[in-house]
């Protein structure tokens, strides 16, 4: 099913990767390590919007949950971050299995409008909330490990990102995916041929929702102060913005997008901060033109070369 | 202290009305969430502070005027944006939370991070029937917003164009076979809904100063309101938005301030839990 010359670019790709921050000072390094944890919340993100047609914008708060939770349990309990990581991860799950089992059944909007919701109500218990979470003066969090250093983490978030890319890409080509496209495309076609819909969306909005919580908590051990800043509309926005530019629906597009746009927006933050508005504009300008993103113009772009005549 | 929870939850109240009947409008009609419906509330109450601090305009001008260009703008948003979406609520949703976000990042650009805040129509405080002293531009916050609700509640439920609007939410493929051009009352009502949200602007702006991210909670609440009232449905938006001021402001005051806007998301969830279709919906399938 794979094809072979796929592998071996993946292959060469990962390998790539692997090297590339060697060279590299301590400023790329984090732009990577960042680029890295939008990689896991864009494609992630992905599987809902691009492949179940779910969109949510509770993301960014599920990736809040696994950091904050890792966060309190190393920063106050002292139990070691890796396992805090997980729990996490468990965490955000099965707030997302109960989120869904509230708003699923009714459809696009609701659950729009409920993940809206869920975000901000997260937002004002995390600010609120000072004795725990140290609200917008940030949590101090413990390192993944004894001696800190960029390169490590490099390789824990390439690690976690190819971990959960493998993951996303069995899912999508095993019947499951074929499910998910099934209920995004047509809900009433899918559910007469014995695809349990309901049963569909909430395990690609769990399995997503884990997703998030992993990558929040890797990225919370990273930046080690956690602020209400990862689970806000803003960390929400860049996440749409990367998949919606960079392709929905499509499994390259949004790790395409979160190279793109995080490394441009660094460039852009040299002259201030308009990153997210050029994001905003130019998010605005593919949704509308070319809703299969600047990778689905591409393909289009090479399709009509290769065969002129069609 | 109770007394002027009432009362400042029925002034918010109306408001959250005035801008979940926005929303319920375009919902009803087009089956589109507007996300940048709080933006576009803001956006009137920038408007109506430069037509009357920078300009010297009658405030009441300036109020019209900002009303008349958030429509317009509106009808501009309809074609270029929403249009192409028909029949992909998806999309519809991506587009407008995009919209919002660069609103919020334009204003921030333009307006800078300061409150903003247009001249009050009225100085001064009353006394309410020898029970406490309130402000007079809340008062009539409060008599204007309830004025605009009354008007448009005559619009659908008695005029001819009230009616096309009634029919088409209700079955559009019949409206379209008797002639109604559902394209064009698209634009006209998702117009409308942005005028909606540009009303509750100016007449709270006044009380409340706005900042770029000052709509967020507003319009999350009046989504809050026109799930809570039960999509599409006029009454529900009435009596959810009040309900929701009330909850919020004593909630506010005898339980903590810091959560003034989770209660409401509390209700919601509650809402959905046990009667889905909302308090005055129709239950859908």
């Amino acid at each position: 099913m794979i094809c072979k010359k796929w592998v071996l670019a993946s292959a060469l790709i990962l390998a790539g990767m692997c090297v590339l921050p060697l060279g590299l000072g301590i400023y790329p390094q984090h732009v990577l390590i960042v680029s890295l944890f939008y990689v896991m919340m864009a494609s992630s993100w992905n599987l809902l919007a691009g492949y179940t047609g779910q969109v949510s914008f509770g993301h960014a708060a599920m990736a809040g949950i696994g950091a904050y939770a890792s966060g309190i349990l190393a920063a106050k309990a002292g139990i070691h971050p890796w396992i805090g990581v997980c729990v996490g991860a468990v965490l955000a799950a099965l707030i997302g299995l109960g989120l869904g089992a509230l708003c699923l059944k009714m459809g696009g909007i609701y659950l729009s409008l409920t993940t809206l919701a869920f975000s901000q109500i997260l937002h004002i218990i995390i600010v609120n909330e000072y004795d725990v979470t140290r609200g917008t003066m940030g949590l101090q969090v413990p390192a993944l490990m004894a001696d800190y250093s960029k390169l490590g983490y490099y390789y824990i978030m390439l690690a976690a990102a190819v971990l959960i890319l493998v993951i996303l890409y069995w899912m999508i080509h095993s019947n499951l995916g074929l499910n998910f496209r099934a209920v995004q495309n047509d809900e009433l076609a899918a559910r007469s041929v014995g695809v349990k819909v309901l049963q569909v969306r909430m395990l690609a909005f769990t399995v997503a929702s884990a997703m998030a919580g992993f990558a929040g908590g890797l990225y919370g051990h990273y930046l080690l102060l956690i602020t209400p800043e990862i689970p806000s509309l803003d960390l929400q926005f860049y996440v749409l913005a990367m998949t919606v530019i960079g392709g929905m629906g499509s499994f390259i597009g949004p790790i395409v997008g979160a190279f793109a746009l995080n490394i441009l927006a660094e460039k852009i933050r040299d002259y201030g901060e308009y990153h997210v508005l050029v994001f905003g504009l130019v998010a605005l300008v593919v949704a509308r033109f070319a809703p299969n993103g600047l990778l689905g113009v591409w393909r289009k772009f090479r399709s009509s070369t290769a065969h002129p005549l069609a | 202290m109770l007394a002027i929870s009432i009362m400042n939850g029925l002034v918010i109240g109306v408001i959250y009305a005035l801008a979940a009947l926005g929303v319920s409008l375009v919902v009803g009609i087009m089956n589109v969430v507007n996300f940048a419906h709080g933006e576009l509330y803001i956006l009137a109450g920038y408007f109506s502070y430069l037509f009357a601090s920078a300009l010297g305009l009658n405030f009441m001008a300036a109020m019209l005027l900002a009303v008349g260009l958030v429509f317009l703008l509106g009808i501009l948003i309809e074609c270029t944006l929403i249009r192409p979406t028909y029949g992909n609520e998806m999309y519809s949703l991506i587009l407008t939370f995009i919209l919002s976000i660069v609103l919020q990042n334009a204003y921030l650009l333009i307006f800078g991070p300061y409150p903003n805040k247009p001249p009050l129509w009225v100085k001064g405080a009353i006394d309410v029937f020898g029970l406490f002293f309130y402000g007079n531009q809340r008062l009539a916050a409060l008599i204007s917003g309830a004025a605009v609700i009354a008007v448009i509640f005559f619009i659908i439920k008695k005029t001819w164009f009230g009616r096309i609007i009634r029919a088409t939410s209700q079955d559009r493929e019949m409206a379209e076979l008797n002639g109604v051009d559902t394209t064009r009352l698209n634009m006209l009502s998702f117009g409308l809904g942005c005028a909606l949200a540009a009303a509750a602007g100016v007449i709270l702006t006044p009380v409340f100063p706005v900042t770029p991210t000052a709509g967020v909670p507003v319009a999350l609440t009046a989504f809050v309101v026109v799930v809570l009232g039960g999509m599409g449905s006029m009454w529900g938006c009435v009596v959810g938005g009040l309900l929701l001021g009330l909850v919020e402001n004593l909630g506010a005051a005898f339980i903590s301030t810091g959560y003034k806007n989770v209660f409401g998301f509390i209700i919601l969830i509650l809402v959905l839990l046990v009667r889905p279709a909302g308090l005055f919906g129709r239950a859908k399938i």
